[in-house]
């Protein structure tokens, strides 16, 4: 399930990236958070000790919730914007 | 190699939203250099939020009266001479120094005054499936759509605490989500108490009559005295179950009835961002309508540590109103630090008139007690370490309920966000009597979980 985006704010040029080795469409400017709710990705990792799969809480960057692996480092998705070829993975414990 | 990321100004300003840019764009027309450093991609904070470069919101999300006020503050300052730092994470600061990341590289900003104006972040009380994926804070709700122009989903609940349960509901609204129930915990009677500070106060009248309006338009009923007491799914939440709560909030689980939906936003008020300012030496007082701490600041919004300004939530949630004329006025009290102008009485009166109605306001909605009754002994309430509410009891009662002793007890608040989410309750849920002030959150550098890199190749002072 894709395009849940609201319709008549004007479309942003694409950007291609790979989530756990899917490849994404996403707009400039999305956060990769952003841009996996848009395709309805909405687990980013798994918790610590009980692996249960967690996703975007904050969405501000306050909590650390939406932990993914970017080419090796591991940032939060929601403050981290889509860039294209980027490699993107399930983030392990935070 | 950390030698050209240093930044010189007269004023550094940690968060661009409505206390940062007043203040930003006061001081830069009096001719000081100044910085800006935000976390977020674009000048607004999260309540003036700008869809990314590129898009526009030419009407397609309802915005209400008071953010035409958010339009021209951001006029004035993208034509000013501020420089905008965003994506910056402030994790270290002393007196004239600001150390920040961004783009994965270390920064250092020294600048003789700093004003500390970074806004406040979702109150959080923790309920049965509330880790599920698709189950969000109202704010997080808020960026979704204002921020990003992403439909959040079908079906939402919205429950909390709150002037903020309504821009969230409208902003659900705007992106076709149907509103399945917008449940408020206080009771009709208890929100009252807020009149005083909206009827003398013509701007937050108009705001509420067209909060009121968009709702009726959608068929959408604020219920008063409903909460969420759970969420369930497989995987991402497809369920909440909704009910009654008595006047202290304690669930009345004999009401509860179950609705599908596919997001649940929860918002429980906000909880000022203090952690920068605490490290910094600045004196803090419990803020007792707010239920948290924040920052004392004096008539012209200096703090206790000298050339330490702050301005907006951080000195007690109040919103953007309060925030704007508190900037204003912070800036004029760094032009009479640095001119020994004087600062105009309005200023220093508008601002104590706004942050007079927040007040009360801010006492309607308090965080009701009771609500931290809605967690069961296998609910997770500290979400970096997976800390159960079991587990954070034991630890209470084993070591004592001070936030450092459940601390190191459990863990529970030891994870990335430096229990930013659960430490506004955990003191609550492990047993403390709920109306005792809280202990002072504990701060640590780094302020914001950075690569240690960052770190490493921190510039020296």
């Amino acid at each position: 399930m894709t395009n849940t985006r609201i319709p008549g704010l004007g479309e942003r040029p694409p950007v291609e990236f790979t989530f756990a080795s899917r490849s994404v469409v996403a707009q400039a400017g999305d956060s990769i958070a952003m841009a996996l709710w848009a395709t309805c990705d909405l687990t980013l990792r798994q918790s610590s000790r009980d692996g249960a799969p967690r996703g975007v809480l904050c969405n501000m960057g306050i909590c650390y919730e939406c932990l993914v692996v970017v080419d090796g480092v591991t940032v939060r998705a929601c403050t981290t914007l889509v860039r294209a070829g980027m490699h993107v993975e399930l983030g392990g414990k935070p | 190699m950390s030698a050209d990321r240093v930044l010189q100004a007269d004023v550094g300003i940690v968060g661009a939203g409505p206390a940062g840019m007043a203040a930003a764009n006061v001081l830069a027309a009096a001719g000081l250099r100044v910085v800006v450093l935000d976390e977020g991609h674009r000048a607004g904070g999260q309540i003036f939020r700008q869809l990314p470069v590129g898009s526009h919101n030419a009407g397609a999300i309802a915005e209400p009266p008071s953010h035409h006020h958010g339009h021209a503050l951001l006029a004035t300052f993208d034509q000013s001479r501020v420089t905008l730092r965003c994506g910056a994470s402030v994790w270290d600061a002393r007196p004239g120094r600001l150390w920040f990341e961004q783009d994965g590289a270390s920064w250092l900003l020294r600048c003789r005054h700093i004003v500390l104006a970074p806004g406040a972040y979702d109150r959080c009380i923790p309920f049965p499936g509330w880790t599920l994926p698709g189950v969000l804070t109202a704010g997080a709700l808020q960026v979704m759509v204002r921020g990003f122009g992403i439909v959040p989903g079908k079906r939402a609940i919205v429950a909390g605490s709150g002037p903020l349960l309504l821009p969230t509901v409208t902003a659900l609204l705007s992106a076709g989500v149907h509103v399945v129930a917008a449940l408020e915990a206080s009771s009709r009677w208890r929100a009252l108490r807020a009149l005083p500070g909206v009827l003398g106060n013509g701007a937050r009248l108009s705001e509420a009559f067209w909060y009121a309006r968009q709702l009726l338009k959608a068929g959408v009923r604020l219920r008063w005295g409903w909460t969420i007491f759970g969420c369930e799914g497989d995987g991402r939440v497809q369920r909440a179950i909704i009910g009654k709560v008595d006047r202290s909030g304690r669930p009345r689980r004999e009401t509860a009835q179950t609705v599908d939906v596919d997001v649940v936003g929860a918002g429980f008020g906000l909880v000022p961002s203090i952690e920068l300012g605490l490290h910094l030496g600045c004196t803090s007082r419990w803020h007792e309508g707010g239920a948290g701490h924040a920052l004392v600041v004096d008539a012209e919004q200096r703090t206790s540590v000298e050339n330490v300004f702050a301005a907006g939530e951080i000195c007690g949630i109040g919103g953007a109103e309060v925030a704007m004329a508190e900037g204003h006025l912070a800036a004029h009290a760094v032009l009479h630090a640095v001119r020994g102008t004087a600062v105009p009485v309005a200023v220093r009166k508008k601002a104590r008139r706004e942050r007079g109605a927040a007040d009360a306001m801010l006492r309607a909605f308090a965080p009701l007690p009771g609500l931290h009754e809605l967690a069961q002994a296998d609910t997770v309430v500290c979400r970096c370490e997976d800390v159960t509410l079991a587990t954070a009891q034991a630890a209470a009662a084993l070591y004592g309920s001070s936030l450092r002793a459940i601390k190191v007890g459990c863990r529970a608040g030891m994870g990335p966000c430096q229990a930013r989410i659960c430490g506004p309750s955990l003191q609550a849920l492990a047993g403390r009597e709920p109306t005792r002030a809280m202990d002072l959150p504990v701060v640590q550098v780094p302020l914001k979980a950075v690569r240690s890199e960052t770190i490493v190749n921190a510039p020296p002072a």
